[in-house]
């Protein structure tokens, strides 16, 4: 138990003296984590600049040009007289999109005839173009209805019929669980785990084979008796700690500040970043044992955990990506992490809704650890040999 | 030096042309199809399994029938499907009786793709559904001929035209920016990487003998031919494999690509000249790639960014690269309508060859 004991202050020791680990597991989360935060303060995307071409020039269209000024998604900034101008505005990013009310419009909808309003986007920009799209639509389907009910009721039709007949299907929907389609709620916990997983694996990558590096291989093997698993079992606990604190940054410290999170969800979270970190230490320690060349285990770290955002379906479904890509995903451990954290987290459900994803997560670790010890074994053996010869 | 350090050769010479086919492959069906929604379907007449049909005829939506609400909400809690439909009983009856229908739909908007393709597929279908009923009413109440009704129907009819991305998939929207990404962040670890070495390696000395600015740009000339043929590559073989549209011209396009590699050459040393190890500068710079990209305004409205973070973003070579870059390849413009951000290229381009100039000065000062 003292072996052990010491083992874990060792590597404490190390991990606020060697500028490898305290860059990587105590400066970078504190600067990374408070400017993913920071990105998504305005939470959403507000007053996006937008053009109207208003060739009617009637009621009916200065109307609908007032009802789209009431939301807050968009801010009109132009005028324009023709698509031409429009397209060029729209390509040079001066504007994000553009509405045209078309010639007699206020006739064409008076005499009975369909007035096609024509809404431009700039596409490249896709959350813009949606949100555009998302408030003129509302405001043209609200103004359509409206013209219909009016028609109906002059025609001596009660209004709540004449309702029916102008929106017959009304659809009730209900955003659960981020009802304002909030992005820093949606993007900033995915970010933070997502670089959680990062720096975890990044650091442990070092955790045994930076010991060639400083030269105290020899010492850990002694302080150890010769144990591998022991020297594992140590560090993997140091860095758990270590990762705890960070955990309070995240919980206790960003999340309030910025007001987001689910603090409900507190210790499921707890849990699950728990797994994560255990998962990712076992990860590291298999990389750390299996190549004892340092940069050639932060190029292998580096290239195994940078894909994890996007593989893990968090902003592109998995299940629209080709199977290979779908099977790639699977072996981080991020994506279980992900997969737990939308139902326990995000939706506050109970644990037991996560057990698939806690199970793969707990398979990280019972493949990992025993094969990080075996190979680091041969590494110690190497350190034995050493030390008989001096 | 790069044959002889693996680590360098790897993040040169396999990682840009392995992420580039491996990230280009996610995104290779540029949407998503058959998001899973539950369907209660409490009336059972044919107005809902119209309904039903046609939301299921969308590619979009793949339907689940569930016999209710709280089997289909368990499924929701369950991850298997992304929403729920609730149409209630009397819904035809409601209809016939000159009542408005209510049909009921909850989205699970913790993931925002799916949930948002559902909404706007769902509500389109019962909008289209709507019509068809105002359709029956005219031409069954009040005699009109279908043409007639036809034009009743829907008195303002929007006529949506989202350009430069015509189906405003994500992929096509993404693709683009994320193989530039790959060039930047590749380039950026490579020779910062490579810069750091020759501080950890005490080779400052010899780098710099021939002067400072050769030793610059001596170094710099490999990583700008490279980069270049990477990116001639990218542009033509990826955006082909990947179906991407390239509408503007590409000389104009090859000049961007240019002075953008120009512009990170002395970034990615001065970069790599802040760092005694290289495997320090590989650590940090690890953690770089995310947060530039989403602070360019390419996934995300540049205005929308707190001042700090526009400040930051205007001191990346990227922000002003993938605005004229997206003008270019995306909406067919050309250099001359994207003077200001390529001034402000030029500008980062100028700032930062000043600096590595200084930096490597004064570690070739104290070197000496």
């Amino acid at each position: 138990m003292n072996r052990l004991g010491d083992i874990i202050i060792r590597e404490w020791k190390r991990i606020v003296a060697l500028p490898v680990f305290y860059i990587v597991l105590l400066i970078v989360p504190s600067i990374l984590f408070f400017f993913y935060a920071l990105i998504y303060q305005k939470q959403d995307a507000k007053e996006l600049p937008f053009a109207i071409w208003d060739e009617d020039n009637s009621a009916i269209s200065r109307q609908l040009i007032y009802l789209l000024e009431q939301g807050e998604t968009l801010k009109i900034t132009e005028h324009v007289n023709n698509e031409a101008d429009l397209k060029r505005w729209i390509q040079n990013g001066e504007i994000m999109g553009a509405i045209h009310f078309p010639v007699n419009m206020q006739n064409d909808i008076y005499s009975k005839r369909v007035a096609n309003v024509t809404l431009y986007t700039n596409a490249a920009s896709l959350v813009p173009a949606k949100l555009i799209y998302k408030a003129v639509a509302e405001v043209v389907i609200m103004g359509s209805a409206g013209v219909t009910l009016q028609k109906l009721q002059k025609e001596g039709i009660p209004s709540s019929s004449a309702m029916a007949i102008a929106n017959p299907v009304n659809l009730i929907s209900y955003q659960l669980y981020n009802a304002d389609y909030n992005y820093q709620k949606y993007l900033v916990p995915g970010l933070i785990t997502v670089g959680i997983q990062m720096i975890i694996i990044i650091s442990c990558m070092l955790a045994l084979n930076y010991e060639w590096k400083t030269n105290s291989m020899d010492e850990l093997y002694q302080l150890s008796n010769g144990s591998a698993s022991l020297v594992i079992l140590g560090k993997t606990i140091a860095h758990l700690v270590v990762a705890w604190f960070n955990f309070v940054l995240i919980a206790f410290v960003i999340f309030p500040y910025f007001g987001i999170g689910v603090a409900a969800a507190t210790g499921k979270f707890f849990i699950l970043y728990s797994l994560l970190t255990l998962a990712c230490i076992g990860v590291g320690m298999f990389i750390s044992s299996l190549f004892k060349d340092v940069m050639l285990a932060g190029d292998t770290a580096l290239f195994y955990t940078s894909p994890a955002f996007v593989f893990s379906g968090f902003t592109f479904p998995r299940w629209a990506m080709p199977w290979y890509d779908q099977y790639y995903a699977t072996i981080m451990p991020y994506t279980s992490f992900l997969d737990a954290f939308f139902k326990a987290y995000y939706m506050n459900l109970p644990l037991h809704y996560s057990e698939n994803e806690i199970g793969k997560l707990v398979l990280f670790c019972i493949v990992l650890f025993p094969t990080a010890i075996i190979l680091f074994s041969k590494q110690f053996k190497t350190a034995s040999q050493v030390s008989e010869r001096e | 030096m790069v044959p002889k350090d693996h680590s360098l050769l790897l993040t040169l010479l396999i990682a840009p042309l392995l992420y580039a086919f491996f990230y280009g492959s996610i995104y290779i069906n540029k949407e998503e199809e058959n998001v899973k929604l539950g369907l209660v379907d409490d009336d059972n007449t044919s107005l809902s399994r119209l309904l039903a049909q046609n939301i299921n005829n969308s590619p979009v939506v793949d339907i689940v029938q569930f016999a209710n609400l709280g089997d289909a909400k368990e499924q929701l809690y369950q991850g298997n499907c992304q929403g729920y439909l609730y149409i209630p009983a009397k819904t035809e009856n409601n209809l016939l009786s000159l009542k408005q229908a209510n049909v009921v739909m909850a989205v699970n908007a913790a993931r925002f793709l799916p949930s948002s393709d559902l909404l706007l597929n769902v509500q389109q279908i019962c909008l289209t559904v709507g019509a068809g009923v105002r359709l029956q009413y005219f031409e069954k109440s009040k005699g009109l001929t279908t043409e007639i009704a036809m034009q009743q129907v829907m008195p303002i009819n929007l006529d949506y035209r989202p350009l430069f991305n015509e189906r405003t998939s994500y992929g096509a929207f993404l693709l683009p920016g994320l193989l530039a990404l790959i060039l930047q962040q590749t380039l950026l670890i490579g020779l910062s990487e490579s810069t750091a070495a020759e501080r950890q390696h005490s080779t400052i000395a010899s780098w710099t003998k021939f002067g400072i600015s050769n030793a610059i740009w001596g170094k710099g000339l490999f990583y700008l031919l490279l980069y270049g043929a990477y990116s001639f590559f990218f542009l033509n073989i990826n955006f082909s494999l990947l179906n991407l549209p390239m509408r503007g011209n590409g000389w104009e396009l090859a000049l961007l690509m240019f002075i953008f590699i120009l512009t990170l050459i002395p970034l990615a040393q001065v970069i790599g000249l802040c760092f005694k190890s290289q495997l320090i500068c590989l650590q940090v710079m690890a953690f770089s790639t995310y947060p530039i990209f989403l602070i360019t305004g390419y996934v995300w409205p540049f205005e929308s960014l707190p001042l700090l973070v526009q400040g930051i973003s205007n001191l990346l070579p990227t922000t002003p690269f993938l605005k004229v870059y997206v003008n270019i390849v995306q909406g067919g413009g050309a250099l001359q309508d994207n003077l200001t951000p390529l001034l402000h290229l030029i500008v980062l381009f100028a700032f930062y060859s000043l600096l590595c100039f200084w930096s490597v000065r004064k570690l070739h000062g104290q070197s000496n």
